[in-house]
């Protein structure tokens, strides 16, 4: 369920560094990312209620009140919070919709702004005492965000350019040649139907799988070399505290690091929606 | 260059590396698909398989020519 229960499954098995022998148990995929249903309903193919759907909620309930807050008195003079919100708005239209769909992206800058902030408060839940777990680190969550801005990615270029220009201009690439179509066409379909829409989800999903995973590992292997009462005397127990604190001093600094690559996560993949969404405005490429 | 369009650049060459890499693994996976298919319904062992194969890597290859370096 995190890095907490990697820790708690560590000094279960009561191992430590220069102690009674047993090694190291670093903590599993299965451990991490698998947490035991508290509902289980039975269903082939289903989790259950896990503690995803509680840290997704919560996020839910943060992202919300974030907005709620900041701008329930909204003022021509904005307040401190209603600059953040202000900062936050102006900074994506200027530095995603505008860029990638000009003025017209304006229409979907709400979309991006509360995408953005609703993977980020999902992501940040990864380094939240008690919590401890990204929400996008199952891919559920990122592949339906994906998939929801694949089937938007569709529905505007229709909208824009009718159904048969839509996937003429996503099917058949332009300025090639016309025999070499039955073998380029295929890749182009599969390119943009499949993969594109895949590498979206994989990308917010990995990041966060491989950082939750790298963070739980500095944790549980603190806790295992702390050992300061070691039977093999005051000195090994002594060097013991040293390395545990060399990995207390990584699990801070990755933590920091990690809530970084949240924010550039949360950047990226709304990023690459408002560039898919101005790519099907835009029609053939 | 101006700031602006540096950064412009840097955006649409982050969506050009996801299109490159789509592709990649496209035409290998569509035509490599198809070689092994080929394969199995002949009963060949591994002789359309990298025949597929080439032939993926030659179609993404003259995609991304034609898409991002010839345009």
């Amino acid at each position: 369920m995190g890095a907490d229960v990697s820790v708690v499954a560590a000094s279960e098995s009561g191992c430590h560094l220069f102690g009674d022998g047993c090694g190291f148990e670093a903590p599993t995929v299965g451990s991490l990312f698998f947490p035991t249903p508290w509902v289980d309903f039975g269903l082939a193919g289903t989790s259950g209620l896990t503690k995803y759907y509680l840290v997704a909620v919560v996020a839910l309930i943060v992202a919300a009140s974030f907005w709620y807050f900041t701008t329930r008195r909204a003022k021509v003079v904005p307040g401190r919070g209603q600059s953040v919100a202000e900062l936050l708005v102006g900074f994506l239209r200027d530095q995603v919709t505008r860029t990638t769909m000009g003025k017209e992206g304006d229409k979907y800058l709400p979309l991006m702004v509360t995408l953005f902030l609703f993977i980020f408060c999902m992501n940040v839940m990864g380094i939240i005492p008690g919590l401890q777990l990204p929400v996008t680190s199952n891919l559920a969550f990122p592949a339906v965000l994906a998939l929801f801005i694949f089937i938007l990615w569709n529905v505007v270029g229709i909208r824009r350019h009718g159904v048969g220009a839509h996937f003429k201009a996503r099917l058949v690439p332009g300025g090639v040649p016309g025999w070499i179509l039955p073998v380029v066409v295929p890749i182009e379909a599969l390119s943009n139907f499949v993969i594109r829409p895949a590498t979206h989800m994989i990308r917010l999903f990995a990041t966060m799988f491989a950082g939750h995973l790298l963070l739980a590992l500095f944790a549980a292997a603190g806790f295992y070399m702390f050992n300061p009462t070691s039977p093999m005397g005051p000195l090994f127990g002594a060097i013991s505290v040293g390395y545990s604190g060399i990995a207390l001093l990584g699990f801070l600094v990755f933590t920091a690091f990690e809530l970084f690559i949240m924010a550039v996560q949360a950047y990226v993949f709304v990023l690459l929606s408002s560039i898919y969404l101005g790519e099907a405005m835009e029609g053939a490429h | 260059m101006s700031r602006t369009s540096a950064k412009n650049d840097e955006r649409s060459s982050n969506a050009n590396a996801t299109a490159l890499i789509s592709y990649l693994l496209g035409g290998l996976a569509f035509w490599g698909a198809v070689g092994w298919a080929v394969d199995r319904a002949l009963g060949f062992s591994g002789l359309f398989l990298p025949i597929g194969l080439g032939v993926g890597l030659v179609g993404s290859i003259y995609l991304i020519y034609a898409q991002y370096v010839r345009s």
